[in-house]
């Protein structure tokens, strides 16, 4: 235990701070997009969904994150049971199974999943010997690690969810030395499965985002009134805010129903419509810090356990907010996202918070030794 | 020693944070980018698309002005048509075999309104687009039921022109088409006309069309992604107009007299086809302009099927030509009074002398047919027998170019200055021309012109105008068919005023010479259209032409009323009442004979009808 130092010194401030305002402005937004419509009430169960996010992470902290890597592969495995269930007791929505009823509430597997992968991945590295010089072979295990639970969530099938823990995995791999070789040969093999995963692998409805994406991209809209119309209702509200915005519930894309599932998966343009350049900037600089952040906290972690949960949560956090931004700006295809904290849903803030959680536990135990 | 190891084992991942850091920044850096982009720069654009998004804007068409006649009897107004319109975007899957459900659609017609809305680009879907137009009572009201279900469409009431009078008149009235390309660019307002409007595309229809048109306006409302109407709302960042309304046009009314026309209509029963122009001799203003047959404006204006429009231009008697003013014709015997005065202005004969008629007259191979043997006949008894003879003889004294200064200084070969529609200017030969044309002037040649046959060419407007100088001393007029303009008001916002054309420098006892001969020609026993008169009526004075018909090679074998075209027409020109002349008229009777039989008695029966009637004399005043 550290000398004279408390939990008070250690708490990690701008993490609480950047957390905290950015699921604040997520509950106002949400507040915006819903006022008046039948879920205006949807922002009050957010705000219980935020406390309770709160609570869990409060938990997280208060366990020292090494007994998290002594029952890290119990918990993967109650990750994976959890998705497995889903097609056993799963209820599906617009044609494909995500959710587990439990009481009242449902959740999504595929949310928790993504801290498991981070905290096998974690037990996994810590316990490695190697210090350097890997080849492909060492991606052996981690990549069974990661292809279990991807296969499970693109059965359901959740191609978005399955992307972030490919790309979560990719990211802690980067943490590691691989040799060059290693990662030309990686690439070439993704050269290769990109056309078989287009032909066997991927269902119509997601080619046709794609197509819809590069059509937009080359200038020619097809279709505006499927793909291409969620994108383009996005850019019409993100345009139009200008540098100012149209001021809190103002926002006439949001308020006449132009952007599809503008709380799940279409906030910032909500946001981005109604405080314009400068409130989109203010938002962006805050996931900006926040991925920073979690690098330092890395960077400082006493052990390889900490520093790859650092490093996962934040990718975690990166990458699903770059793909949903990518997303609702026109550069990337209409993948179906969420905005990590802004977002409304529960499942996906309770295992956003559990990562945080981890987070600032990482961070708070840094120095001791 | 374990905290050694540890640290360096988390040293190998410590040389890749900087990277990852810096890659990090750049993707939310590039992100910024094009929020930027799109916030920023594009602003207006998506800005644009957003008010157009929450506005629906549905068009308020502007009444067109009315057109009536000198007694104030529509000639051309407006009734309301009920056309369907649709926001397409708007429209639900199954909301487009409701409507072809309610609106009773055959599958034909299902299909292609299924095809049409399929084929829409994307650009135009927020558009609204006409659906049905004209539609009729029940379809109305089936509609109308259930339109609260369908918030994609809109029945818009339209007026849609109305011809009362249909054919009568329809030359000068004109009608409505829909716009072209070439109507939308060419317009000064580049708002002016839209796709689907209609155009006033020849008659007065055309002339007037910017002061009939008016200018539409519209009515925009707020609605949702579902095209659900939000009474009340308006949102801080729209920025547009909400409510313009629409200017109707101004009403025209004419000089025209459409009792007169029906008259001319009735009269002209027996002939299928003809023409006829009323002026009054102290104004210009014209109170018929008939011609027939004519077509249906309610018929072009709704939009001509390709075979009716094949109908109308295959017709032998030409309906789609107005044979008041664009057709020429020989003027025969009712160019004799010109003759007449150019001899007597350059005191070239005696009118005592007389001539004698054996009836015919041969010069050098070439025999002249009289159409009877007049004896000794002078001047005032040639006018009003109509001998060729006499004319003959003077012709000769007279010569083509006197002739000629004087038919010119009564109109003839000239635009009348009427101003709507194109008029033909006829035409009078020259002997330069006869050179030109046939090698070399003939005597033969003047003789014919004096008749009004030769190459002497006329419209029924231009002899009627003449005759008018005849019958007011001397005054040729400019021919006004519009009477004045009122704003939508109702104030008088043009009038137009008599204007005269010139003065045809004639004495007026060579006039008042005239004017007694076409008074026998009617009263005297032995004028040519003495069983015309009207026994206890309207005494109308005039003179009688027979022209005769180039002859039609080719179409004879085609019809079996050959035969009937290649009869000649027949005129009659003067003015009535004979000794207070009031309005001056030229009749013509295609393929009716002789002039005495068919057009003088057509002139007669309408002047006295025009003239006995109390309620058309105030009209004129």
């Amino acid at each position: 235990m550290a000398i004279g130092r408390t939990i008070r010194d250690d708490f990690d401030w701008p993490l609480f701070i950047a957390v905290s305002t950015i699921a604040l402005f997520g509950v106002l937004n949400l507040y915006s997009a819903t006022e008046g419509g039948t879920t205006s009430d949807a922002y009050v169960q957010q705000l219980y969904w935020l406390i309770l996010g709160f609570a869990v992470a409060a938990l997280t902290v208060a366990v020292d994150y090494r007994h998290f890597e002594r029952y890290g592969w119990l918990i993967y495995g109650a990750c994976i049971l959890a998705l497995v269930l889903v097609f056993v007791l799963g209820r599906s929505v617009r044609g494909s199974t995500r959710w587990i009823a439990l009481g009242g509430f449902s959740f999504q597997p595929s949310e928790l999943m993504k801290i498991g992968l981070i905290i096998a991945l974690a037990k996994y590295l810590h316990h490695d010997t190697k210090t350097g010089g890997r080849t492909l072979v060492d991606l052996v295990i981690p990549g069974l690690i990661l292809a279990l639970p991807m296969g499970l969530v693109l059965l359901q099938p959740d191609l978005g969810t399955a992307m972030v823990l490919a790309f979560i995995f990719a990211s802690i791999m980067m943490l590691t030395q691989l040799k060059m070789r290693s990662v030309v040969t990686l690439l070439a093999t993704f050269v290769v499965a990109a056309p078989v995963t287009w032909f066997y692998l991927l269902k119509d409805y997601q080619k046709e985002r794609i197509t819809a994406f590069w059509d937009r991209l080359g200038g020619t809209q097809t279709d505006l009134l499927d793909s291409g119309w969620h994108t383009h209702q996005s850019l019409v509200a993100i345009g139009s805010g200008g540098l100012t915005g149209k001021g809190f519930t103002q926002g006439t894309q949001t308020r006449f129903r132009f952007l599809p599932d503008q709380h799940t998966d279409f906030p910032f343009p909500v946001w981005a419509e109604e405080h314009g350049f400068i409130g989109a900037v203010l938002l962006i600089s805050l996931y900006l810090f926040l991925v920073l952040w979690s690098l330092r906290i890395a960077s400082q972690a006493k052990d390889r356990f900490g520093a790859v949960v650092a490093v996962g949560v934040g990718a975690m956090i990166f990458w699903q907010t770059v793909v949903n931004l990518g997303m609702v700006s026109g550069l990337l295809p209409v993948v179906g996202m969420t905005l990590p904290l802004f977002s409304y849903g529960g499942s996906s803030l309770l295992s956003t918070m559990l990562g945080l959680g981890l987070l600032m536990n990482v961070s708070m135990r840094r120095f001791t030794h | 020693m374990i905290t050694l190891s540890q640290r360096r084992e988390v040293g190998e991942f410590r040389k890749r944070y900087r990277w990852m850091a810096l890659f990090v920044v750049l993707v939310f850096g590039g992100i910024i980018v094009r929020v930027a982009q799109v916030q920023l720069f594009q602003r207006d654009r998506w800005s644009g698309i957003a008010q157009q998004n929450i506005t629906k804007t549905q068009e308020l068409p502007a009444a067109r002005g009315v057109i009536r006649d000198i007694a104030g009897r529509v000639v051309a107004s407006n009734r309301p048509s009920y056309d369907v319109y649709t926001t397409p975007r708007l429209l639900q899957p199954e909301d487009l075999d409701r409507i072809a459900g309610l609106m009773d659609l055959n599958e034909e017609d299902q299909a292609a309104l299924h095809a049409r809305i399929d084929q829409l680009p994307m650009s135009r879907r927020s558009q609204q687009l006409e659906l049905f137009g004209d539609i009729d009572r029940e379809q109305l009201a089936a509609l109308e039921t259930h339109l609260a279900e369908l918030p994609a469409l809109d029945i818009v009431t339209v007026p849609l022109r109305d011809y009362p009078y249909a054919t009568l008149g329809a030359h000068l009235i004109g009608y409505l088409n829909e716009v072209n390309a070439e109507d939308i660019a060419r317009a000064a307002d580049p708002g002016a006309y839209r796709s689907g409007d209609r155009i006033g595309r020849s008659g007065l229809e055309k002339r007037y069309e910017a002061l009939l048109k008016g200018s539409r306006g519209f009515r925009r409302q707020v609605v949702d992604a579902k095209g659900k109407t939000l009474e009340g709302t308006r949102p801080d960042s729209l920025e547009v107009e909400m409510l313009k309304k629409p200017i109707p046009g101004h009403d025209i009314q004419l000089t025209i007299d459409m009792q007169l026309m029906e008259a001319f209509d009735q009269a002209f029963r027996p002939y299928p086809s003809g023409a006829a122009v009323v002026v009054d001799i102290h104004t210009g203003a014209v109170r018929a302009l008939y011609s027939k047959p004519a077509y249906d404006p309610n018929v072009m204006s709704s939009g001509l099927s390709t075979r009716d429009y094949a109908a109308l231009t295959a017709d032998p008697f030409r309906p789609l030509i107005d044979k008041t003013m664009y057709e020429t014709y020989f003027p025969g015997s009712t160019f004799k009074p010109f003759t007449a005065l150019a001899a007597l202005e350059d005191a070239v004969v005696d009118p005592a002398q007389r001539v004698e008629c054996l009836g015919s007259l041969k010069i050098g191979r070439q025999k002249f047919r009289c159409n009877k043997r007049h004896d000794w006949v002078d001047l005032y008894e040639a006018l009003v027998e109509s001998c060729n003879v006499y004319f003959w003889a003077l012709a000769e004294e007279v010569g083509l170019e006197r002739i000629n200064r004087y038919a010119r200084a009564f109109g003839f070969a000239d635009s009348t200055g009427i101003g709507v529609n194109s008029e033909a200017k006829g035409f009078l030969a020259t002997r330069e021309w006869y050179e030109e044309h046939y090698g070399r002037f003939r005597t033969g040649y003047t003789l014919n012109t004096a008749i009004g046959q030769g190459n002497t060419r006329v419209t029924v407007l231009q002899l009627a105008l003449a005759y008018a100088a005849i019958a007011n001393g001397g005054s040729l007029y400019v021919p006004q068919v519009v009477q004045n303009v009122r704003a939508p008001d109702g104030s008088l916002s043009e009038t137009f005023q008599p204007r005269i054309k010139r003065e045809v420098g004639v004495a007026p006892q060579h006039l008042e010479l005239m004017r007694r001969a076409l008074i026998d020609v009617v009263q005297d026993e032995s004028g040519t259209a003495y069983r015309a008169r009207n026994k206890d009526g309207v005494s109308v004075a005039g003179k009688t032409g027979t022209a005769q018909v180039v002859s039609r090679k080719g179409r004879s074998e085609e019809s079996s009323s050959a035969w009937y075209l290649d009869r000649s027409h027949g005129w009659f020109a003067g003015f009535a009442p004979a000794k207070d002349p009031q309005v001056a008229f030229a009749v013509l009777v295609e393929h009716g004979g002789s002039g005495g039989a068919s057009a003088a008695p057509i002139a007669t029966s309408v002047m006295q009808q025009y003239l006995s009637e109390p309620e058309a004399k105030e009209a004129q005043q």
